[in-house]
């Protein structure tokens, strides 16, 4: 089956600054999460997929045209940018019905779908507000609500968790999996791997303007659970701690803050540390004060991938 | 949608929202100052008809034609493309199923029609609050046409102009105030063929007053001072084609070039 998008040594530059460095890529059917920290340039992948930035070199192509100055393809398209901004002065209504103005749609047809795109946000009983007046939860859910409204086939949505609460995060992702069994394609960007992991298996990685890895979450994870971790472990004896794990082969490195209290080990197995550590504290009668994990993020997870 | 169905439908968005905002009312205020002035004047010079019905030629014209409209256009006009920008609203219409250059001109007419409703109503009011004596005479009716029809040619001409300013620069709105204060006041007096390089000249080129010479009378010495006027329909085309060259400059350029965020 042919890719709905599909990118060829996609490059981008804004000046000297690199967005995109040569991306090929293929998306098909389903849900894609494309996973990075802030600045990877998911976002400016996007912008090229839909037509708002022109690619510097190679070149992306969506149903099989470039979508630069192709204003007949977005009938197929629906995008939901990341940032919060919005024509503040319009109700959620306003703002639905006078976008779908612009595919053409019969009064009739543009009203319907507007209030059947707000009911599935649940939006209803706040359409006659001003968008002004909306939480941001809100804000996002109508950002939402104009991308799908005109039932595109492509749904591209720049970090549409952002600003909801686990409530509302949970009934979007059921959502956008509900497109994904209508057949749909959607690329959905974020940079928390537990959001993309509940919305897809397949994950593109991108950082600093490069595609790092590309597969199903249980890949990427391997690839993340395989880079050493630092774990700090604050307790009443930190050097006696330290004597408990000399000697396992799952340590790789040992370390103490300057604080004099603070235990910090690198290891590759976290599991196994910490079955250590719930073993190691009742027995040696120490006081563990506080455990915390200075590199259990994502960029810490790119800077080792980028250093594979 | 056809590229005229796409220029209605972006106009009807622009026209309905930028009815609802602020900046509207400010201005729709600020074009009420002629009808208070016009209101005192009619307390103050009760029973002179002739002084009250100059007091709009000479004044209230001057505030309309290069004070209300120049900023009412600079604003609006600046605002075409670069307020999409600056809101980070441009992505809303460049996913649309419309031609960019639709997206410049519907928003483009959107925001004319809205400037012309406010210059109409306080145009309309001031002058005919300013010349109650003549209602009578149809040539006063002639005149009040001729001068909304210069106000929104005008209109169309400096809008269009600044579009253009708005899609080329960044902060357009500082040369456009260069432009629109400086270089329109200043060359308008200099003599010869160099007053054309305005837009100001063809619109008083059109206007429906003439300088008064010789005895008696009062003229328009302020608005007409040292022009050299083209011939009114040569200055309605001209203003025309200013209007057209900068719309055509500013839909090609919003269609090639990118725009971006400022982070």
């Amino acid at each position: 089956m042919s890719a709905v998008i599909s990118a060829r040594n996609l490059s981008k530059y804004y000046g000297n600054v690199l967005g995109l460095s040569e991306i090929s890529l293929d998306i098909g059917t389903g849900i894609t999460g494309l996973l990075g920290p802030n600045g990877a340039g998911k976002s400016t992948f996007m912008k090229l997929a839909t037509g708002q930035l022109k690619p510097a070199l190679g070149a992306v192509t969506v149903f099989g045209a470039r979508p630069w100055n192709a204003p007949g393809l977005f009938r197929r398209i629906g995008f939901c940018p990341e940032p919060d901004a919005f024509y503040e002065d319009m109700t959620g209504l306003e703002f639905l019905t006078g976008l779908l103005r612009f595919y053409g749609f019969p009064k009739r047809e543009i009203g319907d779908r507007a209030a059947r795109a707000l009911d599935i946000v649940e939006l209803t009983k706040d359409k006659d507000r001003l968008i002004r007046g909306y939480s941001r939860g809100m804000r996002q859910r109508v950002k939402f609500a104009q991308a799908i409204a005109h039932d595109p086939e492509l749904i591209i949505l720049d970090e549409p968790l952002s600003g909801l609460d686990p409530l509302g995060k949970r009934k979007l992702i059921k959502l956008i999996k509900g497109y994904r069994d209508e057949g749909r394609t959607i690329l959905v960007s974020s940079h928390v791997l537990p959001e993309i992991e509940a919305l897809t298996s397949e994950v593109v990685l991108i950082h600093q303007g490069r595609v790092l890895a590309q597969g199903d979450v249980p890949y990427i994870r391997e690839l993340i659970e395989g880079h050493p971790h630092q774990i700090s472990v604050r307790s009443s004896d930190p050097r006696a701690l330290a004597g408990r794990f000399i000697g396992d082969a799952s340590i790789s490195r040992m370390s103490f803050e300057p604080d004099g209290r603070t235990l910090v080990v690198e290891t590759r197995n976290r599991d196994a540390f910490f079955d250590g550590l719930t073993a190691a504290v009742p027995e040696s009668g120490l006081t563990v004060e506080e455990i915390s994990s200075p590199d259990d993020n994502l960029q810490a997870v790119f800077e080792y991938l980028v250093g594979k | 949608m056809t590229m005229r169905g796409a220029i209605g439908q972006v106009f009807a968005f622009f026209f309905a929202l930028g009815r609802k905002s602020g900046r509207a009312r400010t201005f729709a205020l600020l074009g009420l100052i002629p009808v208070a002035l016009a209101v005192v004047v009619r307390i103050v010079l009760r029973g002179r008809e002739g002084d009250i019905a100059a007091v709009f030629s000479e004044i209230l014209m001057v505030f309309f034609l290069q004070i209300y409209i120049v900023v009412l256009s600079l604003f609006y006009g600046t605002s075409v493309t670069a307020e999409e920008v600056e809101n980070r609203t441009l992505s809303y219409l460049l996913t649309r199923p419309v031609a960019k250059t639709a997206i410049v001109l519907g928003k483009y007419a959107a925001y004319a029609a809205l400037m012309f409703a406010m210059t109409a109503i306080g145009l309309t009011a001031s002058f005919f609050l300013l010349n109650t004596a003549r209602l009578g005479d149809p040539a006063l009716y002639v005149t009040f046409l001729k001068s909304l029809g210069v106000l929104g040619l005008g209109i169309l001409a400096y809008t269009a102009f600044f579009a253009f300013l708005g899609t080329v620069l960044k902060r357009a709105i500082i040369l456009g105030l260069v432009f629109g204060f400086g270089w329109e006041t200043v060359i308008q007096y200099f003599p010869g063929s160099t007053q054309k390089f305005s837009i100001v000249h063809y619109l008083k080129s059109l206007l429906p007053y003439r300088p008064v010479t010789g005895g008696g009378g009062r003229g328009v010495a302020l608005l007409l001072f040292r022009l050299e006027p083209t011939p009114p329909l040569l200055a309605a085309i001209a203003l025309v084609v200013i209007a057209a060259v900068f719309l055509a400059l500013a839909c090609g350029i919003f269609r090639a070039k990118e725009f971006l965020p400022e982070d």
